[in-house]
């Protein structure tokens, strides 16, 4: 988040806080969010109300959300509205990145080589994280699923495609 | 009478073989997933929806079941043991169930629990079947404009039953709305806002939204409170609860049954609210309110029995009028759907088999998860015991697994991804992602009814109005937001959801 932080952002404590009204932050969010789909709805016929076009509704709630959205940004103006929550970076790009890696493992080289990839890579997102043990647990892991989803269940998961 | 003939069936189908095994697996497999911290319903039944595929229809949804009602449970017995809730209708059991468990009771927390919960279960059974039927028929009388109120009148329910502000409640409804209509066009065939993504041609799977909304959030987030882990160290204890016990419980058990299962018919998440409306009953009725939150043992019983009936009456909505109420339900209709049934009243005439055995094995998964998970109670806090650093890999890995296997494609898990993030945004702004889910879930409906309704109209709004059964949801919709708008109101609200 690029919001002047005043007590800098950091691991561990979740109560810390951007000198920024969330609630500002929260309306501004959702008016990006609800021009990025008028924008992309825009094009579509309206239609009439009698036989509406595949626009009209996406059109009508984009407008109504952004409308909220402003809302939302006046409420945050006042004073004494609850400050924005620090933005961590560690667990989301690790937790999420080893979905990812998940994703574009699995086709192309299978569950053997995806699943201890992506368990040590979202592994990393907690401050204690051990090589060894994460290696280990993730193979031993691995392991389980090939047995449990191929082997019992019989779903149709790549396990190693470079044979 | 009708309503015995028909439970008789029901018992026939779900007590085969194969049935009984289904709804076996599914409960224990359900409660050994909803055990795990952060992981409630949604993400269990995503997770395992794939296992679900090679059965046949009625197989599937009993073990479906089975597995809802597993994780629900699972959900409670972390409350108890670790204080994470699974999902929002255990939060209330942390508060008293935990503190039981400090003392050297946890056994009987479970205990307490597992006989309420089965309790209510038995009576939600007998009520869903009673009501099917008339319910099923009111259905049939509903136009377009019917449906459009009773599921604008769910989304109101669902804002004013979320933690936090109304407004950004109904905000959530609203991007949950816009969300559902990014796909094809129902009627003119025509690319809604598919950014040339390939699939997103048939409109944002429900499956990944959940689960990256439901899982990975909250992975993420309970990685950045490391403390609020609290595994118990004390002994398990006695599981039986004594007669003492069972005297304090009785009328918390039934006033919860009644509460909960009242209150799980509702769209629009009602089921949420039923440990809730528990706890606050029982605190009120006490004689001495403040041993709540210290250990009382009602506040166990009241909340849990209200939580397994809302748990089996949302069922309602969904198999009489096809609404589904809440994010589980909707997985359900994924589920149904992908089996070639439409969920909606014409279930109970051209599937009895499949309606009834359900209801039937509604009542035979509370039976069976007494008898598992009282004597597993050990192996669960073994479970517990594992550090979270090596918990949540592990999660992660289920939820890819069960995500990819769904569509066997890898962009769902792609869009899993990216909506863990959203969520993650969602939270750090400080919006509950549930109204935007149901919006989510009951968008697609809603535009095709409105259309259908505005059709038949001639363009003119007024056929909500003019239509009574409309008009009469649609007023009730406004008095419920005036209500909860209301001041004395609101601040009750508050007080329920803090506590």
């Amino acid at each position: 988040m690029t919001d002047n932080s005043t007590t800098g952002s950091g691991p561990g404590g979740s109560l810390k806080t951007y000198n920024v009204s969330q609630d500002l932050c929260g309306g501004l969010f959702l008016i990006a969010v609800s021009a990025f789909f008028y924008w992309k709805a825009y094009p579509l016929p309206l239609g009439s109300l009698r036989a509406m076009g595949p626009g009209m509704l996406p059109v009508t709630i984009a407008v109504m959300l952004a409308i909220g959205g402003i809302i939302l940004v006046l409420i945050g103006l006042r004073n004494g509205s609850a400050r924005q929550e620090t933005w961590h970076l560690r667990g989301p790009f690790f937790v999420l990145g080893g979905v990812i890696v998940f994703a574009l493992l699995i086709r192309t080289a299978g569950l053997a080589v995806a699943g201890p990839a992506s368990m040590v890579f979202a592994s990393l997102g907690s401050e204690e994280f051990y090589w060894k043990e994460s290696i280990i647990f993730s193979i031993c892991m691995t392991i389980g699923c090939i047995l449990l989803f191929k082997t019992a269940l019989q779903l149709p998961i790549p396990i190693f495609t470079f044979f | 009478m009708d309503l015995v003939t028909n439970l008789t069936h029901g018992f026939g189908v779900a007590l085969s073989l194969q049935n009984l095994g289904l709804c076996f697996v599914g409960c224990m497999v359900g409660t050994l997933i909803g055990v795990l911290p952060g992981v409630g319903p949604v993400a269990t039944i995503a997770m395992l929806l794939p296992i679900t595929f090679g059965l046949p229809p009625v197989g599937a949804l009993i073990m479906l079941a089975g597995i809802y009602y597993g994780a629900q449970y699972g959900g409670s017995t972390t409350a108890i043991l670790v204080n994470i809730p699974g999902e929002a209708t255990s939060v209330v059991t942390t508060l008293d169930g935990h503190q039981m468990a400090k003392q050297g009771r946890a056994g009987i927390a479970l205990g307490v629990a597992a006989i309420g919960s089965f309790f209510a279960g038995c009576v939600a059974t007998v009520f869903i079947a009673a009501l099917a039927q008339p319910l099923t028929k009111l259905a049939q009388l509903f136009g377009p404009a019917e449906y459009f109120s009773l599921m604008v009148m769910g989304l109101v329910f669902s804002t004013v039953l979320a933690r936090g502000s109304i407004f950004k409640a109904i905000l959530m409804v609203l991007l949950g709305l816009l969300l559902a209509t990014v796909g094809t066009d129902l009627e003119t065939g025509q690319e809604r806002m598919t950014l040339g993504i390939q699939q997103l041609s048939d409109g944002i799977d429900f499956a990944p939204l959940a689960m990256g909304i439901f899982g990975f959030s909250e992975i993420v987030k309970n990685l950045e409170n490391p403390e609020a882990r609290d595994v118990v160290r004390n002994k398990i204890g006695r599981l039986l609860p004594g007669w003492e016990d069972i005297k304090q419980c009785v009328m918390p058990v039934l006033r919860g049954t009644f509460i909960g299962g009242l209150l799980g018919i509702l769209p629009g998440s009602g089921a949420v609210l039923g440990p809730f409306a528990s706890y606050a009953v029982e605190k009120k009725v006490a004689k001495d309110p403040s041993r709540f939150g210290k250990g009382a043992i009602e506040g166990v019983a009241g909340p849990e029995s209200a939580n397994n009936a809302g748990a089996q009456t949302s069922f309602i909505p969904l198999l009489t009028l096809g609404i589904p109420p809440n994010a589980v339900m909707a997985l359900m209709v994924g589920a149904m759907t992908i089996h070639g049934i439409i969920p909606g009243p014409q279930v109970m005439t051209k599937n009895p088999d499949l309606f009834w055995g359900m209801i039937a094995s509604m009542w035979i998964g509370n039976l069976m998860l007494v008898i598992i998970n009282l004597p597993m109670v050990g192996m669960w806090v073994k479970l517990l015991k594992v550090p979270y650093r090596m918990m949540f890999p592990a999660i992660g890995i289920f939820c890819c697994i069960g995500i990819y296997s769904i569509n066997n494609s890898s962009e769902d898990v792609l869009f899993t991804a990216f909506f863990g993030f959203v969520g993650y945004v969602l939270l750090k702004f400080g919006f509950e992602p549930a109204p935007m889910l149901l919006g989510f879930v009951l968008g697609k409906l809603m535009e095709e009814k409105l259309r259908q309704a505005l059709i038949l109209s001639r363009g003119s709004f007024s056929t909500f109005i003019e239509r009574p059964v409309s008009l009469g949801l649609l007023i009730m919709a406004v008095l419920i937001l005036l209500l909860a708008l209301m001041p004395s109101f609101s601040k009750q609200r508050e007080e329920v959801f803090t506590e």
